[in-house]
């Protein structure tokens, strides 16, 4: 018995959730609201721990696609058991949906106190891959830098911008980061401000150890309240440094904010649907922690990815094979109770 | 002003001796934690000490101040309390969304007496 | 002495006692409180007041006590059904009283008429002769009477539902007014009845009560009805006692402390950080009309609900005052400013909290001795206040308007300065908040500067009441960049971008600066005016005033705050304060400071 299954978004979930059913005998259509799919994939560089290229795994996915109809252009409104109304508009039927929305980058520029978009050398790790994407990272007047600032925990675990969550791959990201700058600017000395390291990942740990121990970068445990810019557009940074109980003060030629994943805004109207509830931090709630993890509230409604919470990479395109499998279950059984 | 030519560790009330859990009386550090139980959320951050406007003037740790009274360390941090201006910066910063404030006036107003 | 005994006999029946007794009680509890809040006010204040007397300001209070404590105009305007039920009650009595007293001369003129042969005038009052006056009079007190017995029957409606008379809640009472309440109630509709059967009973004509009287003796007989008007009098007797005597216990207190109330306050008293007996004349000129719980975010986004002004007011006057309550306010002023009363609200609340502050030790802030960390120099002062540092888009557009104006500054602040003291006395401690004032003051008093600009409204409420600046004109940046830009010496270039204006509460209800940054705004664009503005405008919920507290009632305030700016469909939210900007800005989207709306549309 072969289905049509919409899967909503095509970013890693989704293209991993498409290829499985494909090669299942389902019928998957990827709605995709950007032009291009691939998601946030498009804008990364290399992915940790192993550094990767991006568009390595990006190929992969994209080459599974063969025989997958792709509506770029497309954005969903809502969702319900077996339909799917666009924002056009559009009534789109299927016998199974899979929402793989993904997550947003969290604007830096709410945070005004680090001057994002108001220094010239305050960046967020976006700009940083960009830049690394692009094959041009250097200051805004073209100038290497000779000392760099991270700052952890940028829209997540922040009460005052409303983003209690904690984005998990942050952390990693910024390691991995300092050590790229560092391997690009050897002669730069690099901090990075943190709360708490979360290393949760296989080989994050390790990798964290290498930064340290290899690239020399120092960890400063203290979170940076506010940024400055002095007359040479360097960047004053102020924190405490929490192992000492000093206030602390530096000027740096760069700072980058480690900035968070927050909830798509495109989850507000699916909390509308029936079945689908929202959390708190406005990640979708899925029906269990467990057995259910990436199912809905509502029969032949799933969830892959970040569009549930946040996830690495890797982690996302499992939870595409999941739901994959669960929606193939669903439309199998006749679409019983089995996708659940 | 006398210039203090020692070494500054930093805060005047952090002693170099051992927390002794066992024999510092908790009864002051409960009394601040149920009226403001948000304070127990502190990750020690640092942010409300690194944008202090009172810590960027004179030697001032609010963050070890309200550590020490949670642990029951109570000497000298009412007089440490009273450095602090209460203009507020600190609990805009807090990304636990404490009641900064707050929590300098309950402590205050808990070892006034002590 | 004969005479004058067979006149008190002439209008004398037991019933006349409790009201007799009760009248006295009132009075002399009257007496009693005024006479040693006014001995016990401060000798300035004494002085004020008597000054007062002997000025014309006494005909602008008595002017303000009849179209107050009569008409009640203030409540009129808030709400007109509510306030033709006290205009009817208050102003009805009182021509009831007056018409009475004068209906009573003109008939009873056997002798001397005591107090009680006025009140209980119908029972004394011989049989009617018929004269056109008697009957003109009678009619007239019974028109009198059914205008305050519409007033009642809405006061018993707005105790079934407040929600009919345009508030969504209403008081809750203590025993003494609930004592006086009822007693109240059944003042009008008893006398109605007493008055009824007398008439009844001596055939006085009049539309109401001459007409149930006639109506009564017809149906029951003159015996019945005789002794049905027996067991009224005293009824009425009693209740009118009981009013009278738990009256200074309850929230009608405020029927006869409104007068010395508004006098006081027209001859210039104020309260003030430190707690007085004029606080009292206020504190129970509260007629406890609820009028300010509305508007209060804190029980409307906040879901508290014992906080209110009227609340804290009640609690101060019994002595129940609890931390919790007195710390627990935003001190925004929106009920201050809708305050039938004109009861100074935010003062009260503060001078509250004077009493959990030791005084300062002698070397508390001494590490603030020379502090300067000022930079630059110039006839204009910039002091960005400690909110700005964390909004750093407020000081580079400062910057930025300073460099286009061609103005040297003076930057007091920039590099880390003291704190304008008023958050600390906001906390209570006024005493302590003096010292940093103190060397603020001298700060500013070393440097040539004419013109002291700051882009937080706190620290300027702060600098125009309670720092000493001779020669120091003070400015909120809106004021300033709008007389930048009036002397032609910024070029601003006009976008078609529409604007939300939200008024901060220290600069608006604060300061009464409500034009200047809508004229700036004007400049560089459109404003769409939100639902509740100006002096109606919702607080950020961040407010440094209130103690207690935490981030999510802030946040909930915040963002019902939002909704109103977003409702008006203006795409950036513009504001006047760091920290509303902080507050507000994390629920509505994009925010931006007046200044930076500036900054950006620089022509030139």
């Amino acid at each position: 018995m072969s289905g049509k299954v919409i899967v909503i978004g095509g970013g890693v979930a989704g293209m991993q959730a498409a290829a499985t059913l494909l090669g299942m005998g389902h019928r998957p259509v990827i709605l995709e609201k950007n032009t291009r799919i691939g998601g946030k994939l498009n804008d990364w560089h290399r992915l940790f721990p192993s550094l990767t290229p991006a568009t390595e795994v990006l190929e992969q996915l994209k080459s599974r696609l063969d025989g997958v109809e792709v509506l770029t252009g497309t954005e969903v409104q809502a969702v319900g058991s077996g339909e799917v109304t666009t924002t056009d508009g559009r009534r789109l039927e299927a016998d199974a949906v899979i929402i793989a929305s993904g997550f947003e980058v969290f604007p830096a520029e709410l945070k005004e106190e680090y001057g994002y978009t108001l220094y010239d050398n305050v960046y967020t790790t976006v700009d940083i891959e960009r830049m690394f994407n692009e094959g041009r990272v250097c200051l805004a007047n073209g100038a290497a830098p000779r000392s760099i600032a991270f700052l952890h925990c940028v829209g997540s675990r922040d009460e005052k911008v409303s983003q209690r969550h904690c984005s998990r791959v942050c952390c990693i990201t910024g390691v991995k980061q300092a050590m790229e700058m560092k391997g690009l600017f050897p002669d730069a000395e690099v901090y990075n401000f943190y709360m708490d390291i979360r290393m949760f990942g296989p080989g994050y740990e390790e990798m964290y150890r290498e930064a340290q121990e290899k690239y020399n970068i120092h960890f400063i445990r203290g979170r940076i309240s506010e940024a400055g810019e002095t007359q040479d557009r360097r960047v004053q940074i102020k924190a405490e440094d929490t192992l000492i109980g000093r206030p602390l003060k530096m000027t740096v030629d760069m700072l980058v904010l480690i900035v968070g994943m927050q909830a798509a805004r495109s989850n507000v109207p699916f909390a509308g649907c029936e079945g689908i509830r929202l959390r708190p931090s406005g990640f979708l709630e899925p029906a269990d922690s467990f057995c259910s993890n990436v199912c809905s509230g509502t029969p032949g409604v799933f969830y892959a990815g970040t569009a549930t919470a946040p996830k690495n990479v890797g982690e996302s395109i499992n939870e595409g094979t999941a739901a994959a499998v669960k929606a193939a279950g669903y439309i199998e059984s006749g679409k019983g109770d089995a996708g659940r | 002003m006398p210039v203090d030519r020692s070494i500054n560790w930093g805060y005047s009330i952090s002693r170099p001796r051992a927390i002794d859990m066992d024999a510092n009386d908790h009864d002051a550090a409960s009394q601040l934690l149920r009226s403001l139980p948000e304070l127990q959320a502190c990750i020690a951050c640092g942010c409300c000490v690194a944008t202090c406007t009172a810590g960027n003037l004179t030697p001032f740790n609010f963050r070890k101040v309200h550590t020490l009274v949670r642990r029951g360390e109570y000497k000298g941090a009412y007089d440490e309390l009273n450095k602090c201006m209460l203009c507020g910066k600190c609990r805009l910063c807090c990304p636990r969304g404490i009641n900064t404030r707050g929590v300098v006036m309950a402590i205050k107003r808990i070892l006034g007496e002590y | 002495m004969d005479g004058f005994q067979q006149d008190i006999l002439t209008y004398y029946d037991h019933f006349v006692i409790p009201f007799t007794v009760g009248a006295a009680v009132l009075f002399a509890v009257l007496a009693y409180k005024y006479c040693r809040w006014f001995v016990k006010l401060p000798p300035a204040d004494r002085s004020l007041t008597l000054r007062g007397l002997f000025s014309r300001k006494v005909f602008g209070a008595i002017g303000e006590v009849v179209s107050e404590s009569l008409l009640h105009r203030r409540i009129f305007r808030v709400n007109p059904l509510l306030g033709y039920m006290h205009m009817s009650l208050a102003f009805g009595w009182f021509l009831l009283i007056a018409v009475g007293w004068v209906e009573a001369s003109m008939h009873l003129t056997e002798g001397y008429a005591p107090l009680h042969a006025h009140v209980f005038y119908k029972y004394f009052v011989p049989e009617p002769t018929g004269a056109a006056g008697e009957r003109v009079l009678s009619n007239l007190m019974d028109l009198l009477l059914l205008f305050v017995l519409s007033g009642v029957a809405l006061a018993w409606f707005k105790r079934m539902r407040s929600r009919a008379l345009g508030m969504k809640r209403t008081t809750k009472h203590v025993v003494g007014d609930r004592i006086a309440l009822t007693a109240l109630w059944f003042v009008f509709p008893v006398r109605f009845l007493a008055e009824s059967a007398e008439a009844g009973l001596k055939g006085i004509p009049s539309f109401l009560t001459g007409n149930l009287g006639e109506a009564m003796v017809g149906a029951f007989g003159s015996q019945f009805v005789s002794g049905f008007s027996t067991v009224a009098w005293w009824t009425y007797s009693i209740v009118l006692a009981v009013f009278f005597i738990a009256l200074p216990f309850s929230r009608y207190m405020h029927i006869f402390t409104e007068i010395p109330f508004i006098f006081l306050r027209r001859f210039g008293l104020r309260s003030g950080e430190q707690k007085t007996t004029y606080d009292n004349f206020q504190i129970e000129a509260c007629s406890r009309c609820g009028i300010c719980i509305d508007p209060c975010q804190l029980q409307a986004d906040g879901g508290l609900n014992d906080v209110q002004s009227v609340y804290f007011l009640r609690d101060r006057r019994y002595h129940k005052l609890s931390r919790r309550v007195t710390d627990n306010c935003l001190m925004c002023g929106r009920c201050e400013a809708k305050c039938p009363v004109g009861i100074e609200l935010t003062a009260l609340r503060l001078n509250s909290r004077e009493k959990f502050s030791a005084l300062p030790a002698d070397d508390r802030y001494a590490y603030l001795g020379g502090v300067d960390r000022s930079s630059g120099s110039g006839r204009v002062g910039y002091f960005a206040g400690c909110m700005t540092m964390l909004t750093p888009r407020i000081l580079s557009s400062m910057e930025k308007i300073f460099e286009a104006a061609e103005q040297s500054v003076w930057w007091a602040d920039r590099d880390g300065g003291i704190c304008c003291g008023r958050p600390l006395k906001l906390s209570g401690e006024a005493a302590a908040a003096r010292r940093m004032m103190e060397h603020n003051r001298a700060l500013f008093a070393k440097q040539e500067i004419t013109t002291l600009v700051t882009s937080c409204p706190i620290c300027l409420k702060v600098f125009r009441e309670d720092y000493d600046l001779a020669g120091i004109e003070v400015l909120h940046h809106s004021q300033y960049i709008l007389r930048l830009i009036n002397e032609g010496r910024l070029e601003v270039v006009r976008q078609d971008t529409a604007f939300a204006y939200h008024d901060p509460c220290e600069l608006g209800r604060g300061c009464g600066i409500y034009e200047e940054p809508r004229d700036v705004i004007r400049k560089a664009g459109s404003i769409v005016e939100a639902d509740g503005n100006r002096e109606d405008a919702v607080c950020c919920g961040a407010s440094l005033a209130n103690l207690e507290i935490g981030e999510e009632v802030q946040q909930q305030i915040a963002a019902a705050a939002a909704v109103r700016y977003r409702d008006t469909g203006a795409s950036v939210l513009v504001t006047s304060c760091p920290l509303c900007k902080k507050s507000i800005g994390r629920a509505f989207g994009k925010t931006a400071d007046i200044a930076e709306v500036i900054a950006g549309s620089l022509g030139g």
